[in-house]
């Protein structure tokens, strides 16, 4: 047990830090001594400062959150009408050869496009960025949801179609538990496409949040430790959420987790 | 009068080219008594599952009615249970929540409804795994957990389709005896589909012998033989004549239509 805890968990994390420390202290040696240029690349410490001042002015902290809540808010949607147009779509022909036209092109369009017909619409605060996030997020959880309830076992519904069970008790009590792993897939791959539309959407047209810092960064002069401050918050966010899911997903699948 | 009623049962599935059908049944009678445990055999393919899911109203019939005490059965309910060849199990469920799904679906208040699972996986001996999932039982112990599920809804009758189908040999036996045990405790209307002879005979008051596709009932067996009945049953002379008389009877069956299952090669 200690053996292989020791080879499966802390090895691979040992080994992971040690390639990241190392990556640190050549970049903090090449850009300090300015072997490369460091306006260009800036280094470790430097950017520690830069964050550092971002926290103290308030800018961080405040920008952070309205970029929390934009993503919240879109993200929350997406996941729930997401899984009940996916339920819907499983369940009807009709509804699925609808929508599915509409489904496809907005899978495929880069959602960013839509930003500023989201501005005009619904003004430059934080409601347009939600909805950016909402429409990008929410197609490939409604896609798994339909394809993870069409790959349930046929013996599971038919086991509760055999008590008598109404359509509503197929659904919540076969379908969705089974689909779990599918739609929980979905969602990790929306994180990333909900993450992209919302700081580039912050970037294009808004006035604050951290794709708006980042923008703003990128045209100050000396800026660039700013803006890997902000990149790396971005990234901390992205795995903290897909982590948060996988979490979720374990505690939902426990028959998963032992096999 | 007879509990469970199959009158002139016809089912037709949709054919292969459009506009055709395949005929499944034809016109099938079977009358069970209340506490009867009756075992099908027949030819692979000549609707023995078809008809205990017209039995179960998972399937409707094309012609003839199914009568449960005499009332015309038109949906699927828990007076009905189904034990299947696949289990059936909800991964995703501890053996307790499996059990439980029957009664979940009737709106049992949860208490009462532990009461019963554990009662009933007491029964089937699986009291001290009621917290673990299905994949971390053997097949034998799944089969149980369905046949607790099944048992828990208290139903009339209890459709068994092939459910030692999936176990191996010295298993099935063992599940044989349980399941007598619980039959004569329990006392449910039994409709059991097997393959294999020796255990239509064991287990069976009277075995019905299906004839190849469209299926009908071609002979009903009855076998008398001593309750409560044991594994030494299977030496006796009574026990080797019922099996040949139905080895016969569904030899010409085969003979006259295509293949007898490979599987059900006879012990
Ligand atoms: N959904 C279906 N659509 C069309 N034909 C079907 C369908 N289900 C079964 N059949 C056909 O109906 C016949 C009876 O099938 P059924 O499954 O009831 O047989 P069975 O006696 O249970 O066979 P086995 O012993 O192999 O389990 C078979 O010939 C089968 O091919
Ligand atoms: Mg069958």
């Amino acid at each position: 047990m200690h053996r292989s805890l020791l080879a499966h968990r802390l090895a691979p994390l040992i080994v992971g830090l040690l390639s990241v420390s190392l990556f640190l202290l050549i970049w903090e040696i090449a850009g300090s001594t300015e072997t490369v240029r460091s306006e260009l690349v800036s280094y470790p410490t430097q950017i520690l400062s830069a964050f550092k001042r971002l926290i103290l002015s308030g800018e961080l902290a405040q920008n952070t959150l309205i970029s929390l809540r934009e993503f919240g808010e879109g993200f929350a949607a997406a996941i729930v009408i997401g899984i009940a147009c996916g339920v819907a779509f499983a369940l009807s022909r009709t509804i699925r050869y609808l929508f599915e036209p509409i489904f496809v092109a907005l899978y495929t369009a880069p959602i960013i496009v839509f930003v500023p017909v989201l501005v005009v619409w619904f003004g430059i605060g934080t409601t347009s960025k939600s909805i950016a996030v909402f429409l990008s997020a929410f197609i490939p959880i409604a896609i798994n949801t339909t394809t993870g309830i069409e790959e349930i076992s046929e013996s599971w519904v038919r086991a509760l179609r055999a008590f008598g069970a109404s359509r509503t008790q197929i659904i919540f009590k076969a379908m969705l538990p089974g689909a779990i792993p599918s739609i929980m897939a979905g969602i990790r791959l929306a994180i990333g496409r909900g993450i992209v539309v919302l700081i580039a959407g912050e970037m294009y047209v808004s006035m604050s949040g951290i794709g708006r810092l980042i923008s703003i960064y990128s045209v100050a002069p000396d800026g660039v430790p700013e803006i890997f401050v902000l990149v790396a918050v971005v990234a901390t966010f992205g795995y903290v959420c897909v982590l948060l899911f996988s979490l979720i997903e374990s505690g939902l699948t426990p028959w998963r987790s032992h096999s | 009068m007879a509990q469970l009623e199959v009158k002139d049962l016809s089912l037709s599935y949709p054919g292969s080219r459009s506009g055709s059908t395949f005929l499944a049944l034809d016109k099938v009678n079977v009358s069970i008594e209340k506490g009867e445990f009756v075992t099908i055999v027949g030819p692979s393919g000549c609707g023995k599952s078809t008809l205990l899911m017209l039995v179960a109203a998972l399937l409707r019939p094309t012609s003839g009615a199914v009568q449960l005490n005499q009332k015309d059965v038109t949906k699927p309910g828990p007076d009905r249970a189904l034990v299947f060849q696949d289990f059936a199990l909800l991964p995703w469920r501890t053996v307790i929540k499996n059990v439980e799904l029957g009664l979940e679906l009737k709106k049992v208040p949860s208490a009462q409804r532990r009461k019963e699972a554990l009662k009933y996986l007491d029964m089937v001996e699986l009291g001290k795994f009621c917290n673990h999932y299905p994949h971390q039982l053997s097949g034998g112990m799944r089969q149980r957990v369905g046949i607790a599920r099944a048992l828990s809804v208290d139903p009339e009758v209890l459709l068994m389709d092939e459910p030692f189908g999936a176990l191996d040999a010295q298993i099935r036996q063992v599940m044989g005896l349980e399941l007598l045990r619980i039959w004569e405790r329990e006392r449910k209307t039994i409709i059991f589909v097997t393959h294999d002879i020796d255990e239509a005979v064991y287990l069976g008051d009277r075995v019905l012998v299906m004839s190849a596709s469209p299926g009908r009932v071609i002979q009903e067996v009855k076998i008398s033989l001593p309750r409560p009945r044991d594994l030494s049953l299977r030496n006796k002379a009574e026990f080797t004549a019922y099996r040949e008389t139905i080895w016969n009877l569904l030899e010409k069956q085969v003979q006259a239509n295509g293949a007898w299952r490979q599987d059900s090669a006879l012990s």
